[in-house]
């Protein structure tokens, strides 16, 4: 890749990058650095991306996956990157808002990370398994995982909602 | 307490939207190698740093003391010094090395 096609991927995927890192981490600041340190890497090493093996978006979402997980691991903010916890403790009642951020900051980060990129990013499968470094299989069962957490974590929203909903009509 | 189906999670969780990029959120310039001896910078921690300027100060005043200890020498004139005479030069050979 040209540094023009470097800076042209900038504009286009700044956005998603960023979003996902400040998802991720739940720091502005962290997102910011990630998001300038993802093409970064890109400058440093060009040929690094392969059009062969998969998008240039589910690529540089994959380098900012390393990124985030890396400053995770190193605020040692998880023992481990374990992806089959299902203990996932309880959230306080809120907003709504501020319960989904809550919950999914709970989960382990390699849950956490395929239910943003699939949920938010609306990668596929297969993009998804690119970034991650896994197998559709992997990820399909973490993202099920993630999910069935969240489940759990956000049914008292399910009361307040059935309310809410309720004095609406 | 009764999970959240599959339609109602979709719900909630499309409720937690993110900012988008800042505007401070430039394109990243390459300061590898040599540029970065130009344009580079270091972060050290402020223990280390307080150090630093510690040791240098240490170091600047007792350079300064020992600088001070030596006395000035008089100055060297050089109207006593008188070029030399008369040559003589003496040619020795292999065997007389030693000599």
């Amino acid at each position: 890749m040209t540094e023009s096609e470097i800076k042209s991927a900038f504009a286009h995927h700044k956005d998603a990058i960023y979003r996902f890192a400040w998802r991720m981490t739940a720091s502005p600041d962290k997102a910011l650095d990630i998001t300038q340190d993802v093409f970064l890497t890109l400058l440093r090493a060009p040929n690094r991306f392969d059009p062969l093996r998969g998008q240039l978006r589910s690529f540089l979402l994959g380098i900012a996956r390393n990124l985030a997980l890396t400053r995770l691991t190193q605020e040692a903010r998880w023992a481990a990157l374990e992806d089959d916890e299902s203990a996932v403790a309880p959230i306080e009642p809120g907003e709504a808002r501020e319960m989904v951020a809550r919950a999914i900051a709970a989960l382990p980060p390699l849950q956490r990370e395929v239910l943003i990129l699939a949920q938010y990013e609306e990668l596929s499968l297969e993009e998804i398994a690119t970034a991650v470094h896994a197998e559709v299989g992997t990820v399909k069962s973490r993202l099920f995982r993630a999910r069935e957490n969240l489940r759990r974590m956000l049914a008292p929203l399910k009361q307040s909602r059935s309310i809410s909903c309720g004095t609406a009509k | 307490m009764e999970p959240l189906n599959d339609q109602e999670l979709n719900q909630v969780l499309n409720q937690w939207t993110a900012p988008a990029a800042p505007r401070a959120l430039k394109f990243p310039k390459d300061r590898s190698g040599w540029r970065w001896l130009l344009q580079g910078s270091i972060r050290i921690p402020a223990p280390i740093a307080l150090l630093l300027v510690i040791a240098a100060g240490v170091w600047l005043y007792s350079t300064r003391s020992t600088t001070k200890a030596i006395a000035h020498p008089k100055p060297v004139s050089l109207a006593d010094f008188q070029p030399v005479k008369q040559m003589q030069p003496r040619v020795i050979g292999r065997a007389n090395e030693a000599n």
